[in-house]
């Protein structure tokens, strides 16, 4: 099998094979799915090497068998698409050690797995039929892990993700169409190849078909007002499932943005750029504004994320090489850092049952690793120079205030401040203030070693980031060159 | 040669009434023939060519076509059938005429394609199913012969108009006047009705509701396929498009009432008739979208796609009821954790009828909606669009009783009363049995089937038009 064919195969068969493994018992698929997701890692740096000494230039372009209605089987991996893959499966071992201890039946693995083929095929495919599949694909495992193995109000949040997400995919879908009708229209061909319907002529209709791609990408990302189902998503998800939420699912949206809406439409991505960026100002402004008003830890990370996306939108919009370089680094700082807070608070909550600001205090005597793991993390995500967070938030700043009036800019520095402004007063209320009566800080043990090796994994990555970002600009940026304006 | 199929569902038909003169009629061999005269007939079907056919009926591709449709959908119900002779007949009759009518070449042949599909409904919605509910049954077949007898004579009264203005009983050389307009639209209201496009609905939830699943199953398949088909006919016959404006208003109406309704409903093969409401509203949307286009033969495939990835899903889920004895939302908590292989065979059912990737379903959905893009159907298209979402809203629904919810114990109502079990057993139903068992190998095949037409792309290509 080829070796972009495999990457996506690869963690499907070994979810089928958990399936298979959990006939023998929990053990045997709780095994599987370690081996699975390891051999997933592997195959996703192993894939990473060639690229990595191309500079990032696209490699491994597979492909060009036609079939019915002009669908055709056409893979591709560049930087971008390389970096997000390696990330997805680096999440997946992390997620599945993770959840290490959890007596959860073999569905609960092959759902992980399952998730993270259809991920990694959204961000190998350049058919768009395919990518929309594989788009959709992504849904039902989520769905099932939110449904099956969430907290108190599981039920609601994973029918209305589904909901939220799908009447997204139907716009996108309804978008592609009257793109592939076009192109047929004009050229008498059917195609759904990305690559050949760049410069389709659209006329009255392009602004309603890069609108419907706007919508699809834009419920993932999410784009508020589009967002309303995050909360709830993250927050009821496993903490398994909501790193890989945040971690990889919303990163499938701003992925959509720079792999298919812009090179489609360079046009009226140039036209819709200040409303992007509005946008963003928003996203950041107002999660960062929603997550000061949280009382449950895990909704606090999960409106921080909203703040977050609305950085990476920043660089997307702007159009420079700092810009979009600085908005593809930042989705996978958000993806190491919001995916570490998520971790933590699951650890937490396995431990105490509670995930409320109020319910803690002093835990940074009772569980100094904890306390330090989740202090490193919420700095890295705050942008503290010297970790990850700062140089991707820097970059995207810094490209938008070199293409779009300063007020952007300026939204962008005020996000920056709020971010802090919710970060500390949470860590400071769970780890440092004086623990009130009913307090649960004493049923909270520290971190375990599998714990600590997970989190120093994700830390270590955030530090290496945030020191020596210069390697892994120059990995992303190739792939980003065309989009620059 | 062409006529072989209808030839052999006759011979099916008689075969089964002369069973009822032996001395004691054999329920063995009344199975074999329900499942043999369709089986038969699809095979019979390959030999069919388009070039000989005789006077009265086309054999174009689109008869042909939708003829493999309506057998493959009458083989579900053949599986099930109970052995009983009068009950065969009757099916094996239905699809005689669903045969006939997607042949019928000209209006009085498709007139008496219509009836003699009909009569036989009529009456397998009264006869077949548990004897307790007989009395539920027989109302819903008086409204269905009713609503029936109203299509047949709107359809009458419109040929008669129809024939006074264009002088043919085939299609119109030229573009037919007022009176001919208003007879065209006589006969596809009477279409619509057979279909159950709103606002000539009401009577489907109903009769949908109380007749046996199998039934259902059968009625939304292989009947509406026929129904689908006549519509198409009466389209034709005008040169010039005639409905452009009003059949995908319909055919989105007609999506979003069924998924509306569907939304509410507690009993789960009401549920399931409101939702073959809604996919009878894609596939009129699809039949406007045909006409607009010139009647293209790519928009006609692709009708015939989501007919044939229906037929699947359909009856796989009206399956689901045989094989687990659920009946409403409420017997569906948890049944996951006791039935597992039911219950995935179902979610897969569920995801292709709500048009999820990479199902059929998805596919089938797809196609039409691309037909109604091509045919710069911009409004019916995105109330289409909201109304696929809706219906996924229940979908989805059905699937969290199934999975999320906490398991209950069997119903009191029903496990409790021995007359109820005793009458369950004795018609051969509940759990065990060997209907339950056929109905599990419908509901399998039927989640098979949807998931190999996802992947359809790769084989179709030489087979499109």
């Amino acid at each position: 099998m080829s070796p972009l064919t495999t990457l996506w195969v690869l963690p499907l068969a070994g979810a089928g094979a958990c399936l298979l493994a959990g006939r023998l018992g929990r053990g045997a698929a709780r095994l599987c799915a370690l081996a699975a997701a390891a051999s997933f890692l592997a195959a996703a740096l192993l894939a990473l090497l060639p690229c990595l000494a191309a500079g990032g230039a696209a490699v491994f372009a597979e492909g060009g068998r036609t079939w019915a209605f002009g669908i055709s089987y056409r893979l591709a991996a560049d930087g971008l698409s390389l970096s997000l893959i390696a990330l997805t499966a680096f999440l997946t071992l992390v997620c599945v050690a993770a959840s290490w201890t959890l007596d959860v039946s073999a569905g609960y693995w092959a759902c992980f797995l399952a998730l993270a083929s259809a991920a990694t095929g959204v961000f190998l495919a350049r058919d768009l039929f395919l990518f929309y599949v594989f788009w959709e694909a992504t849904l039902v495992p989520m769905f099932f892990l939110i449904g099956l193995w969430g907290s108190e109000n599981r039920r609601r949040a994973a029918v209305k993700f589904f909901l939220f997400t799908f009447a997204g995919s139907l716009l996108m879908l309804l978008a592609l169409l009257a793109l592939v009708t076009a192109r047929h229209a004009a050229s008498g061909e059917w195609t759904w190849d990305l690559e050949s319907l760049k410069g389709t002529p659209l006329g009255p209709a392009a602004p309603w078909v890069f609108l419907g791609l706007l919508l699809g990408f834009g419920v993932k990302i999410p784009i508020v007002p589009l967002h309303s189902w995050l909360a709830d998503a993250h927050t009821e998800a496993p903490a398994a499932g909501s790193v890989m939420l945040a971690g990889v699912m919303l990163k499938m949206g701003l992925y959509g943005l720079l792999r298919v809406s812009f090179p489609l439409m360079p046009g009226l991505t140039a036209a819709w750029a200040p409303t992007l960026a509005a946008l963003a100002a928003v996203n950041a402004i107002y999660g960062a504004l929603c997550a000061m008003a949280q009382a449950d830890l895990k909704r606090l990370i999960a409106y921080s994320s909203i703040a977050h996306m609305g950085f990476c939108l920043f660089g997307a919009a702007s159009g420079t090489s700092q810009g979009l370089a600085g908005s593809a680094l930042q989705m996978i700082n958000h993806g190491l850092t919001t995916g570490a807070l998520f971790l933590l608070v699951g650890f937490l909550y396995q431990r105490a049952h509670r995930r409320g600001l109020s319910d803690f205090g002093e835990l940074a005597v009772r569980a100094p690793w904890l306390s330090f793991f989740f202090g490193f993390a919420t700095l890295a995500s705050i942008g503290l120079p010297g970790l990850n967070g700062f140089v991707g938030e820097f970059l995207c700043l810094a490209g938008i205030a070199r293409s779009a009036p300063p007020v952007f800019a300026a939204a962008g520095v005020l996000g920056v401040t709020l971010s802090a402004a919710y970060a500390l007063p949470a860590y400071q209320a769970v780890f440092w203030a004086p623990a009130g009566p009913g307090s649960a800080s004493a049923f909270v043990a520290d971190l375990d070693a599998r714990e600590k090796a997970i989190l120093w994994l994700l830390c270590g990555l955030m530090l290496w980031i945030g020191l020596a970002p210069a390697g892994w600009v120059a990995f992303l940026e190739p792939s980003l060159r065309g989009l620059v304006r | 040669m062409s006529l072989l199929p209808q030839a052999a569902l006759a011979a099916g038909t008689l075969g089964a009434l002369g069973l009822g003169l032996l001395r004691r009629p054999s329920p063995a061999l009344a199975r074999a023939l329900a499942l043999a005269a369709p089986l038969a007939a699809l095979l019979l079907l390959t030999l069919a060519s388009p070039a000989a056919r005789p006077p009265l009926f086309a054999a174009d591709l689109k008869g042909l076509g939708w003829q493999f449709a309506a057998y493959l959908a009458a083989l579900p119900l053949a599986l099930r059938s109970s052995g009983d002779d009068v009950e065969t007949a009757l099916f094996l009759g239905t699809t005689l005429g669903i045969g006939l009518l997607c042949a019928a070449a000209n209006l009085p042949m498709l007139f008496l394609g219509l009836e003699f599909m009909s009569l036989p409904a009529y009456l397998l919605v009264a006869r077949v199913g548990e004897p307790g509910a007989a009395g539920r049954r027989l109302e819903a077949a008086v409204k269905y012969f009713f609503s029936g007898a109203l299509a047949g004579a709107l359809f009458l009264f419109g040929l008669a108009l129809y024939y006074a203005d264009a002088g043919t009983l085939g299609p119109a050389a030229s573009a037919p006047g007022a009176l001919g307009q208003g007879g065209l639209a006589l006969m596809a209201a009477a279409a619509l009705f057979k279909i159950g496009a709103v606002p000539l609905h009401w009577w489907l939830p109903d009769v949908y509701e109380a007749c046996a699943p199998e039934v259902a199953g059968f009625l939304s398949t292989a009947v509406k396929a026929a129904a689908v088909l006549f519509l198409m006919r009466v389209v034709e016959l005008s040169p010039a498009p005639a409905f452009a404006a009003w059949l995908p208003a319909a055919g989105a109406l007609t999506a979003l009432v069924g998924a509306v309704l569907a939304l509410r409903q507690e009993k789960l093969q009401r549920l399931l008739a409101c939702s073959s409401l809604a996919h009878a509203g894609f596939l009129v949307l699809g039949v406007g979208a045909w006409e607009r286009l010139g009647r293209d033969p790519g928009a006609a495939a692709a009708l015939l796609f989501y007919l044939v990835a229906y037929v699947f899903m359909s009856n796989g889920a009206f399956a689901f009821l045989g094989a687990t004895g659920a009946r409403s939302r409420a017997d569906l908590r948890g049944l996951a954790a006791r039935r597992p292989r039911e219950a995935l065979a179902m979610t897969v059912l569920l995801f292709a009828l709500a048009g999820v990737p990479p199902t059929g379903g998805f596919l089938a959905k797809l196609l039409v909606f691309w037909q109604a893009v091509r045919a710069e159907l911009a409004a019916p298209v995105l109330f289409g669009a909201l109304a696929a979402l809706i219906s996924l809203g229940y979908y989805l629904g059905l699937m969290r009783d199934l999975y999320f919810e906490e398991p209950v114990p069997e119903p009191a109502g029903r496990a409790a009363s021995p007359e109820a079990a005793i009458l369950r057993t004795r018609h051969g139903r509940g759990d065990g049995n060997p209907d339950s068992v056929q109905a599990a190998a419908v509901l399998a095949v039927g989640a098979l089937g949807a998931v190999l037409l996802g992947a359809a792309p790769l084989f179709i290509g030489g087979l499109w038009p």
